[in-house]
């Protein structure tokens, strides 16, 4: 009996030793597979067309890249088109993705379906627009409503603190719209002696915002500055103080950086405009989606900084690379 | 601390010196050793030829990538001098039609020419293909192109890429080469800036096929400094990201290592000289140097797999080895135990084998002398008892006792005290205390009594004579041992015999034994009694049943077999018994009283 337990004994050392090896290089392959590991990062927007989405797409391609992602760039056809995007993300849902990435069309509607993700554990990562969510892990986006400060500040000093000043916002409700409209009217508010005469919202739609513009320059035929809140709006409202001859007598700040906005810029209808960074946002959410699949604590908010566009900085390098995303 | 507890005592429980632990131990630790050496020195020399191996490759994508820059490049420095010469030889620019074809010819050439200009020293357009009209607000005398120009007079300038914003058309990102040179205009010879832009988007697109792995890139500065091309430009801009610039500017060409966010990265550059811009290629030390990733990794696990395939072995071996002896050891432990019936067959080793066969055999001697032992201890006890009646023979005393009665009756009390005397003394020394050894006189005494009392008793039908040697009566003899042979001459020999009967013992030292001969001239015997005798097959049926077997018997087993008795006989002669015992001195004198 003794003679066996022996065996015994050395028959369990030699299992244990045997099992320590193959322990030890089993999770030396599970890390070597770590570092291999390609996460799934499905990135939801409001569309996949125009150079706004463009430059997202590309920054969040470049950080795909550099901490090896597979990304999914998925968009419905329509940006106002929220029961679309809410489709989107159930069948991301049901891809299990690693992250999924945000960029809600409707602050409220998408909510419901993101706080979904988290009965499967999947982290959302907000971009660009919030979403009504508790389970949001971090928002990366501008600082809407310093954007809106920004604009207002640079209009302040062109009107010499007074006059009277139209506002072309996009849609009312929309949370980056309101931001900015807030951000703008909280600084104004400082200055008595300027007046927002008329607030108007194009929905996000050109020639909404051509004909709005040119109804508020017929009304207010004295006016002395106009702020338009987003890309179409700015078009919009661009083209009709153009048409109308108002180009340089009216102080106008513009948001984003369409083409043919820096043309009116270096022409002098548009004295600035306020331009956002969609380059770092589709770069910094899927870095932030990285470190949240990794299961790092991130902040709340992950700001990106909007600069404002003059005639004067328009070429330095940095703001060429900015204006024009592309090479084409 | 509980489990810590329990390991060490399963260390302690495994002796370090026994066999198995000591084979394993010492040949695990020596391949162990050979094998990482060996390892190591594998890993070492793969490891450098493939670190090698990888710069080599790297320089070469880089090499590529230049060549087809400085190609290109070239090309537009040649289309440069083309137009620079056309430009020169007109005599009036701002009204020469030819001119104006021959720059859209060249312009049509090559799809990547965006425009053709030539600017006054202080800034006005004099000449421009395609003839597009001027945007405001360009600031051009303050833009690279213009200013490098007027710096570098008479040498060809490239600047980084920009966005030209100098007339109406797209905006567009292009590199400008500018040059100062000298044209006719009316017949004047000015001097101007000469710019011809070039699409950026070819060099755009070269830098971005190169593939240096998943995460490796290429990007280009200028010799200042100045981002040409880097495809996270944005990230740098928004200091996201940081390219240490400075060993770059100080490389013109060659390789080195760098460590950015703790990750290695080989750093390639190499120079576009005509346009004076460095080639960086960037690749990820982690993706390039996997070779030696891949092969410290096999290594690794080949380590592992090895040193498990030798546990293995070398477990079983030395069990194999071991466990024979640890077997022969259980044996040998249980034979210790007094467990002597175990048989050891063990198999194994020729040596072990040998070892059980040979413990075997001893076992079986051990067996056989122990059997022997047991007997002899019987026998001896025995014949013992059988002394022990001969002592207190009953008949001898009632026959005695007999004809002392008669005696008595006959009056003849002077042979009634001396039956009586020698009888009380006849068994004073058979009892003699209880001891088995007692010296030869008092053993002489003691026949000579026995034969007094039998003389008396058969009415002097026989003679007795003892002879002693002096020397030989205070050595030691086993008690008792004349007296049954006397009895047998008495009875067998003498008594059945019609002539006047004599019987002669004597005791003397003869070749270093001591020597009883009893001889008598009774009936004798023939030789097949003589052989019964003595097997103690043949018993007498008046005798005190105490035979000349139980002489021979206690003589062999006190003195060993090589004493006993020795028979000489022959019919109608008499007989000579000889008792040969070694002589045994006596410790004290004065024992035999």
């Amino acid at each position: 009996m003794r003679r066996k337990n022996e065996n015994c004994r050395i028959f369990t050392l030699m299992l244990l030793l045997l099992s320590i090896f193959v322990l030890a290089s089993c999770s030396s392959g599970s890390n070597l597979q770590g570092e291999g590991k390609v996460l799934v990062v499905d990135m939801i927007v409001k569309r996949d067309w125009g150079d706004y989405w463009n430059t997202i797409k590309m920054g969040a391609e470049v950080a795909a890249k550099e901490y090896n992602v597979k990304l999914n760039f998925i968009a419905p056809e329509n940006e106002m088109d929220f029961k679309g995007q809410i489709a989107l993300m159930e069948q991301s849902i049901e891809r299990r993705p690693d992250v999924i990435i945000l960029s809600a069309s409707n602050y409220e509607a998408l909510g419901q379906v993101t706080d979904r993700t988290s009965y499967y554990n999947i982290p959302v990562i907000s971009m660009d627009s919030e979403v009504a969510s508790a389970k949001v892990k971090t928002y990366v986006g501008t600082n809407n409503y310093e954007a809106g400060q920004k604009a207002a500040e640079r209009l302040v000093q062109l009107t010499n603190e007074q006059g009277d000043i139209g506002i072309i916002n996009y849609v009312l409700g929309a949370r980056n719209a309101d931001q900015r409209e807030e951000g703008f009217l909280d600084y104004i508010a400082r200055f008595p002696e300027i007046k927002v005469v008329d607030i108007k919202y194009c929905g996000s739609d050109e020639w909404v915002a051509y004909t709005q513009t040119k109804e508020m320059l017929s009304n207010y035929p004295r006016l002395d500055g106009i702020v338009a809140l987003n890309a179409e709006s700015s078009i919009g409202a661009g083209r009709a103080v153009k048409e109308m001859g108002f180009g340089g007598k009216i102080k106008m700040i513009t948001f984003d950086n369409p083409p043919e906005m820096l043309e009116l810029l270096q022409e002098q209808t548009v004295q600035a405009m306020v331009v956002q960074n969609p380059f770092n946002n589709g770069y910094l959410a899927v870095r932030a989606a990285v470190e949240a699949a990794n299961g790092e604590k991130l902040e709340d908010k992950i700001p990106t900084d909007t600069k404002l566009i003059d005639l004067d900085n328009m070429l330095w390098p940095e703001n060429q690379k900015l204006l024009f995303p592309f090479v084409k | 601390m509980k489990w810590w507890r329990a390991i060490s005592g399963f260390i302690k429980r495994f002796h370090v010196r026994k066999i198995q632990v000591l084979i394993s131990v010492s040949s695990i630790t020596i391949t162990l050793l050979v094998v990482i050496l060996v390892s190591a020195l594998l890993f070492d020399r793969f490891s450098k030829a493939a670190e090698e191996n990888t710069y080599l490759t790297i320089s070469q994508i880089i090499q590529q990538v230049t060549s087809n820059l400085e190609l290109y490049v070239t090309g537009m420095e040649d289309i440069f001098e083309v137009v620079e010469a056309k430009v020169s030889q007109v005599s009036d620019i701002r009204n020469d039609q030819e001119l104006g074809d021959q720059l859209e010819t060249i312009l049509n050439t090559r799809a990547d020419l965006v425009s053709i200009a030539l600017f006054t020293k202080d800034g006005k357009l004099v000449n421009n293909t395609p003839s597009l009209p001027m945007r405001k607000n360009t600031k051009l005398t303050e833009q690279v192109w213009f200013e490098s120009a007027e710096q570098n007079p008479g040498a060809l300038q490239f600047t980084p890429p920009h966005i030209q914003n100098l007339f109406k058309s797209d905006y567009r990102w292009v590199v400008s080469m500018s040059k100062t040179i000298t044209y006719r205009d009316n017949s004047l010879i000015k001097q101007g800036v000469l710019v011809i832009d070039i699409n950026f988007r070819t060099i755009d697109e070269f830098s971005q096929r190169v593939s240096l792995g998943k995460k490796g890139y290429v990007y280009i500065i200028d010799a200042v400094g100045n981002i040409v091309y880097h495809p996270q430009q944005q990230l740098i801009y928004a200091g996201l990201k940081y390219e240490n610039l400075e060993p770059v500017l100080n490389y013109t060409y060659g390789s080195y290592q760098d460590d950015m966010d703790g990750e290695q990265r080989i750093i390639t550059i190499q120079q576009v000289k005509p346009a004076g811009w460095k080639i960086v290629g960037v690749a990820y030390a982690d993706e390039f140097l996997t070779t030696k990733q891949e092969l410290g990794d096999f290594l690794y696990r080949f380590l592992l797999v090895a040193l498990a395939i030798i546990l293995i072995i070398n477990l079983y071996i030395s069990a194999k080895i071991s466990q024979p002896i640890a077997r022969l050891e259980k044996s040998v432990k249980m034979v210790e135990k007094g467990d002597f019936g175990t048989n050891v067959y063990v198999k194994g080793a020729y040596e072990v084998e040998q070892l059980s066969k040979r413990f075997n055999l001893m076992l079986r001697r051990i067996r056989e002398l122990m059997d022997q032992i047991i007997q002899e201890q019987e026998a001896k006890r025995k014949s013992e008892l059988n002394v022990l009646q001969s002592q207190i023979n009953p008949h001898f005393l009632y026959n005695t006792l007999n004809s002392v009665t008669r005696m008595a009756e006959m009056g003849r009390n002077e042979e009634v005290v001396t039956t009586i005397t020698s009888l009380s003394r006849f068994f004073r020394i058979s009892l003699s205390k209880g001891n088995n050894i007692i010296s030869i006189g008092d053993e002489l005494e003691h026949i000579r009594h026995y034969l007094i009392i039998q003389t008396i008793r058969f009415k002097n039908k026989f003679r007795y004579e003892i002879k002693a040697d002096e020397e030989v009566l205070q050595h030691l003899t086993l008690k008792l041992i004349l007296q049954p042979l006397v009895e047998n001459a008495i009875h067998h020999g003498i008594e059945k015999s019609a002539e006047p009967g004599y019987i002669e013992i004597s005791a003397s030292i003869v070749d270093d034994h001591v020597e009883f001969q009893i001889s008598d001239n009774g009936i004798g015997m023939n030789e097949k009694t003589l052989k019964g005798l003595l097997s103690g097959d043949t018993r007498s049926e008046r005798g005190s049943g105490v035979g000349i077997s139980n002489v021979q018997e206690r003589i062999s087993l006190y003195y060993g077999p090589s004493y006993g008795l020795h028979y000489e006989s022959e019919p109608e002669e008499g007989t000579i018994v000889t008792i040969v015992i070694p002589i045994e001195r006596a410790e004290q004198s004065g024992e035999a009283e």
